[in-house]
């Protein structure tokens, strides 16, 4: 059973979510409502119908579908993208509070930016993009999904340093990362097609924050009968005992891997 | 000669010692490392024993160009810093692999999994005439089939299905709401998130088969409301804030014969969809959460102004049932005294003037008149231990049985109720899919996963 549950209408929470950080440095839980545009921060022990400690929210925001986010505690600065754009927001903000940074333009090659995660060690920025497919697509398209690494401070309309993607990457669309800057890599949930339900070549792969072009991943666990995985949306470590937790949203599970290679 | 080379060795070696000391003795006398600095320095730094550790040097580190670490703020903990500096240790034991043009697969199960084995009902429809009863089942993805009158014994774990449709061909997944059709008994199956499509099956269709009939539908659809008398078919959808109206029978990318959608509508993330004939109503459920569209995009689809975002209370909206377009609600009910908690699927009893909304993180099951409006108090509530109602998500009524069933997505049971029943009542009989003493873990489309490190749990967001 779960050991708490955070849900009803005062946590202001939609029943939708796509993402969700914990912040061991301030003990708080970052979650998104994207049908409300907001970034809802609890407190970390939050349990049962509570509210929010903190909502960002309002036109000055600019925020449109927050689906995911992320959450810098070394330079305390909370992350969203935000379809063609990445907006970087104080980790404090309460409120209707502008962008501290906003990543946007032709340069940029952000367009469905549906995750991302910071390497406040390394300082970059990773962003996942999704492929734009439909679940209703008559024919299969070629994959554009893609990892985009800028710098951490990046502002406006800039080149990323990399681009990950291409046949090579085996990237169809990238969901959920995380990183882990001791050893420079981003290990990123990569769940296959959209429109099938236990999609060929669904994987979680780790790549270097150094790599660039059209390139695998480092490592990979594929779905399969072996690792038990059908479709990974989630991902997220525990560098103490050497795991990798995934969220596979076919089976509706979490499952543990132990993998003291990547640590 | 070895004698020979050996002296000519050691004459070398002393040779090469009397240069040293001749440097040595340079450098102390001669001044050039400015003896009485150096002395002055080392009085002043001079360290004694104090039984505690002592600065003993400082190197500055070298300068940093951007590519580097940069110095933690304070506002960084000391042991976030610490948990980097022994992962680093760590990792020097373990290679990063050198070639980027392969991959090294690692493939092996998990050392541990949560998920839930059983079915997890979200949505309910009943036909009395032919005592079918459909279950959806958002955990396994399946829709079952049971008898109305079937009855779960306490000590049983389960009831077996009469027909599961269930599988990769079903264009079925993230079940949130079913109709059953009282001529044909064939099933409407709603999905919601992953699969943008309406699946209709047959009485017939059993176990992992295609849809006889799919209808393409928004993205994120969940309630479902059919008018028989005039063959069509209501959705709503969370996504666009909207109920999307289609001919009963369309197939295929048919376009909806219209959209009641738009700013004023006061649809705010919409879930259940019920119709009044009797009085040409549309209700539906909202959650509160809703972003606003533009004048120019009054009618596009997920266009939303960036930031128009706001949180309102829950509310159920009332229509005129042929509202079309950006229409205001005739009436809304919603305030505290409603006890409105994420209501979810709604049901409509004309004859006695009565909404059932199940009511998710309530618990309950709330009764309100088709009249009501505002900050009003339901007339009934099923609610309580006795009732097993948990996270109710599905309500349908079988008016010729005058029975009220609920799916409950909390304890793998559908409970089946009198329908003027009140309070904290047993059900007459429960349909369960799993045991009785495990409730549902409820992970629903998990999108994503975090790790509370401080307590060591992880965090599922559904």
């Amino acid at each position: 059973m779960p050991k708490r549950l955070i849900a009803g209408q005062a946590t202001k929470l939609s029943r939708t979510m796509h993402d969700i950080r914990y912040d061991a440095v301030n003990d708080e839980l970052l979650v998104t409502n994207p049908f409300a545009q907001a970034i809802m921060v609890f407190a970390g022990d939050v349990n049962g119908n509570q509210p929010p400690k903190r909502i960002i929210q309002g036109p000055q925001t600019q925020m449109s579908g927050s689906d995911r986010l992320e959450v810098d505690t070394v330079h305390n600065e909370i992350i969203v993208p935000n379809g063609d754009a990445i907006l970087v927001f104080p980790r404090d903000a309460n409120g209707d509070v502008a962008p501290l940074r906003t990543i946007k333009g032709s340069n940029t090659l952000l367009r469905q930016a549906t995750s991302v995660v910071v390497d406040p060690v390394n300082n970059v920025l990773i962003v996942g993009l999704n492929s734009g497919e439909s679940s209703q697509a008559q024919a299969p398209r070629e994959p554009n999904g893609a990892i985009l690494i800028f710098n951490r401070t990046d502002d406006g309309n800039v080149k990323p340093r990399a681009v990950i993607k291409g046949p090579k990457s085996g990237i169809t669309r990238i969901n959920q990362m995380a990183v882990y800057p001791p050893r420079k890599l981003v290990i990123a949930a990569q769940p296959g097609p959209i429109e099938q339900m236990e999609p060929e070549g669904a994987y979680v792969g780790i790549w270097s924050i150094d790599d660039n072009g059209d390139v695998p991943p480092r490592w990979k666990i594929n779905a399969g009968p072996k690792s038990e995985m059908k479709k990974p949306r989630g991902v997220v470590l525990n560098p103490k005992n050497k795991e990798l937790i995934i969220a596979d949203m076919r089976l509706n599970a979490v499952l543990t891997y132990y993998f003291p290679e990547i640590f | 000669m070895d004698r020979a080379f050996r002296l000519r060795r050691n004459g070398v070696a002393l040779g090469l010692i009397s240069l040293v000391g001749v440097l040595a003795a340079w450098v102390l006398f001669s001044g050039v490392s400015h003896r009485a600095a150096l002395s002055a320095d080392s009085q002043s730094h001079f360290r004694r024993p104090t039984g505690s550790a002592q600065l003993v040097s400082v190197e500055p580190l070298p300068e940093m160009n951007g590519e580097m670490c940069e110095w933690t703020p304070a506002s960084a903990s000391a042991s976030l810093a610490a948990a980097f500096s022994q992962e680093r240790m760590a990792a020097a034991r373990s290679a990063m692999p050198a070639d980027a043009g392969t991959s090294i697969v690692l493939d092996r199960p998990p050392v541990r999994s949560i998920r839930d084995p059983n079915p997890s009902f979200s949505a309910i429809a009943v036909e009395p005439k032919t005592n079918m009863l459909v279950v959806t089942d958002e955990n396994l993805f399946q829709v079952l089939e049971y008898d109305r009158l079937d009855n779960t014994p306490p000590k049983a774990k389960m009831t077996e299905p009469k027909r599961v449709v269930g599988g990769t061909l079903t264009k079925a997944e993230m079940m949130c709401g079913v109709y059953i059709d009282p001529v044909t008994l064939d099933t409407y199956i709603v999905n919601n998130d992953t699969q943008d499509w309406l699946s209709i099956f047959s009485k017939n269709a059993r176990g992992n088969v295609a849809p006889d009939r799919v209808l393409a539908v928004p993205h994120g659809t969940f309630g479902i409301a059919v008018d028989e008398a005039r063959q069509e078919l209501y959705l709503t959808v969370q996504h666009n804030n909207e109920v999307i109206v289609y001919r009963k029978m369309a197939e295929g990318r048919e376009s909806p014969l219209r959209e009641l959608l738009g700013n004023a509508t006061g649809l705010e993330d919409p879930h259940g969809v019920a119709l009044d004939a009797k009085d040409d109503l549309l209700f539906v459920t909202n959650h509160g959460s809703v972003s606003y569209r533009g004048e120019e995009s009054s009618r596009g689809r997920r266009s939303f102004q960036k930031g128009s975002g706001k949180l309102n209370p829950p509310s159920i909206t009332v229509y005129p049932r042929d509202a079309n377009g950006n229409v205001a609600p005739l009436r809304t009910i919603s305030g505290p005294k409603t006890g409105l908690n994420w209501p979810m699927q709604i049901a409509v009893d004309e004859e006695r003037g009565e909404l059932y909304v199940a009511n998710d993180m309530d618990h309950s099951i709330v009764v309100f008149k088709t009249t009501d409006q505002g900050d009003v108090a339901p007339t009934r509530i099923i609610k309580g231990p006795k009732t097993n109602v948990k996270n109710p998500t599905g309500v349908a009524l079988d008016l010729k049985n005058k029975e009220l069933w609920v799916a409950n997505m909390g304890n793998h049971a559908a409970t089946v109720f009198p329908l003027a029943a009140n309070g904290n009542v047993p059900p007459l009989r429960t349909i369960r899919g799993g045991p009785s003493d495990e409730l549902s873990l409820m992970i629903g489309n998990p999108g994503a996963v975090g790790y509370d490190s401080k307590r060591d749990q992880i965090l599922v967001p559904n």
